[in-house]
């Protein structure tokens, strides 16, 4: 449902586009600067909720404006080893012919990068295999789950889902799912001891794997996910819970309520940044408007 | 505030190093080359309170902890003061991991009533981004609204990047917080605990939560990727906290520092310089300090750590010395103890 069909959402919308700046892009909060990844969530919100006509334009152009000429796209020019932002800017981009090259640098950049891996040794302290690739925070680091996560749906955005390193990163993201289900950063069980999940890579995790695995495999984590969403009201956690259930057809029927709620606690929280504000519009919009801008 | 602090100066200079590093003292240029120069220097003392539990008030023993190790009105008045607790990753139920709200609200209404001018809270927790969740599942946030406390989520504030100035680890530069170079005084509010990889993370592991995530990957990946020891020290040495306020109220011992068990030993550990509480801290714990990598690297340079060389006040190390369980099967535990 996009916002025009429901006017309660229209106060996410309106507060996200007071956050566009002056040159195109976002700032993380009211009075800040411009931020990338405050930036690729806004379009793809704004895009979701059938909003923002002209700043969704604008905004992609100011993320391809801080494109690498390798393709990534990372928080600042002096801070080019932290590329996460890549895999939000491709799919931010998707889909508008003006930034067709810059979305198709990003895929190329995703594709030919991965991180530090290494083959697992008999009696490693960590549970998971390292030798599986997927994609990390930081350049030249280990690969984690949710930059990997986040990288795999935008290969799968781009078509690029059947691609061997979106097989691998469905394989590596399995591999790091907790025996108890859910995901964490990306350890399973340090020294024989199973570590906590949490909802935010839970979500992301499951928003990645949606279609790409069977719902067996996964099925410990959506119940750890629906748990999670029923109790949680603070935006990231909220959000992505309700994001990576949706992927599974299994959005909770009280969603919309539940991101209102979490919305209207900023008057004791504060004004929560860009990004949170994008992405709980996201969980609120339905599973159809967010199949807009995430594959499903 | 802006993501990157354009505006401010990228690194301190030499000579606001050497005072910030020992409040005027040669804390921060190599005590072991100076012979005779480095037993029981001033600012070099711990201090231990006894505290049994945290549903008391804790100002009280903090305020006289900072009393006893020359930390007084007249160096604090109007300053702003920057408290750091260790909030790795909350789970409800599991408050041994994290620094105890109570112990947040005493280090703060102890700087208070010495006169602080502004008091933040804040961290850039390393396993969990959703820092408003941090807050909610271990109760900080309760405090700090009913203190009026404000928090600074370190993982997206604006970032300053400053020279290393430990040069161990292969980082020529490290991306800090500006508001870590905006406020004047910094405290590590620390927990007591046993750690994985590192044998223990008290004052300056808990220095680590400094550092955004978003510039060093959850959790802390490029210090992970240099190695754990060595970023320790690169960053003590970088940043030189002013305090430090280890939570032992409830400590952790095993499998630390999320995994392991509740260890009650009931004490605070305050002091100035970060290597002497931390090896005062490892004593307690039963652990030989000198046998901690990252505290045998700091020994002398960044602090004392030898026994002789830190003058303890409040309660002896023996009287309150709590063995903490060191599994064999985690390496860095092993041969620890002292």
């Amino acid at each position: 449902m996009s916002t025009d069909q429901d006017p309660a959402l229209q106060p996410l919308v309106d507060a996200l586009l007071v956050r566009a700046l002056g040159d195109g892009g976002f700032a993380s909060h009211a009075g800040g600067a411009y931020a990338p990844e405050a930036t690729a969530w806004a379009v793809l919100a704004l895009v979701a909720a059938g909003a923002g006509p002209e700043q969704v334009p604008a905004a992609r152009a100011r993320l391809a404006a801080g494109q690498a000429a390798d393709g990534r796209v990372s928080l600042d020019a002096e801070h080019p080893e932290a590329f996460w932002v890549t895999p939000l800017a491709a799919l931010a981009w998707h889909g508008a012919p003006r930034q067709a090259a810059a979305a198709s640098r990003a895929v190329g950049f995703l594709l030919a990068t991965t991180g530090r891996h290494w083959p697992k040794a008999p009696g490693a302290a960590t549970g998971h295999d390292p030798a599986l690739r997927g994609w990390p925070w930081i350049e030249d680091t280990h690969s984690f789950v949710e930059p990997t996560a986040l990288a795999l749906l935008a290969l799968r955005r781009a078509g690029q889902g059947a691609h061997e390193r979106a097989r691998e990163a469905a394989r590596m993201l399995l591999d790091r799912q907790l025996p108890r289900g859910g995901w964490n950063y990306g350890n399973t069980t340090v020294y024989g001891q199973e570590l906590r999940p949490a909802a935010v890579e839970t979500g992301v995790a499951l928003a990645a794997l949606a279609g790409l695995t069977t719902q067996a495999e996964v099925l410990r984590s959506l119940a750890f996910a629906r748990a999670e969403a029923a109790r949680l009201r603070t935006p990231l956690s909220l959000a992505w819970a309700l994001l990576g259930l949706g992927a599974w057809g299994e959005r909770p029927a009280a969603a919309r309520s539940w991101v209102l709620e979490s919305a209207a606690a900023q008057p004791r929280r504060g004004a929560y940044p860009t990004t949170l504000l994008a992405l709980l519009l996201l969980a609120a919009v339905g599973d159809a408007a967010v199949a807009r801008v995430l594959p499903r | 505030m802006d993501r990157r602090d354009r505006g401010a100066r990228l690194a301190w200079t030499r000579r606001e190093f050497l005072v910030r590093a020992g409040g005027g003292t040669l804390a921060g240029v190599g005590i072991a080359g100076l012979p005779g120069c480095a037993r029981r220097r001033p600012g070099q003392a711990t201090f231990i309170a006894r505290v049994a539990r945290y549903d008391v008030e804790l100002a009280a023993p903090i305020l006289r902890g900072l009393r006893e190790l020359g930390v007084t009105g007249s160096e604090i008045k109007g300053k702003r003061i920057l408290l750091k607790p260790n909030l790795v990753e909350p789970h409800l139920g599991a408050g041994h991991i994290n620094t105890h709200p109570s112990v947040v609200r005493g280090a703060a209404e102890a700087f208070r009533r010495l006169g602080a001018a502004e008091i933040l809270v804040g961290d850039a927790p390393g396993h969990c981004r959703d820092s408003l969740l941090v807050l909610e599942e271990s109760r900080l946030g309760e405090v700090l609204a009913a203190d009026r406390l404000r928090y600074v989520d370190l993982n997206a504030a604006a970032v300053t990047t400053v020279p290393n100035l430990g040069g161990r680890t292969r980082l020529a530069r490290l991306t800090l917080p500006a508001v870590a170079r905006q406020v004047d005084f910094i405290v590590s509010l620390a927990k007591l605990k046993t750690h994985h990889w590192a044998g223990v993370t008290l004052a300056l592991k808990n220095l680590f939560g400094l550092l955004p995530g978003a510039y060093y990957g959850y959790p802390k990946n490029l210090l992970h990727r240099e190695g754990i020891p060595k970023s320790i020290v690169d960053v003590a040495a970088t940043v030189r906290a002013h305090f430090a306020i280890v939570d032992g109220i409830v400590g952790m011992e095993g499998d630390g520092p999320i995994m392991g068990a509740a260890r009650p030993v009931g004490v605070l550990v305050l002091g100035r310089n970060l290597p002497a509480v931390d090896a005062t801290c490892a004593r307690v714990m039963g652990i030989d300090p000198l046998k901690v990598t990252y505290l045998a690297a700091a020994a002398g340079w960044l602090g004392p750590v030898a026994a002789a060389e830190i003058g303890q006040r409040g309660e002896a190390i023996a009287a309150v010395r709590t063995e903490f369980a060191l599994p064999e099967h985690i390496p860095a535990l092993r041969g620890l103890r002292g």
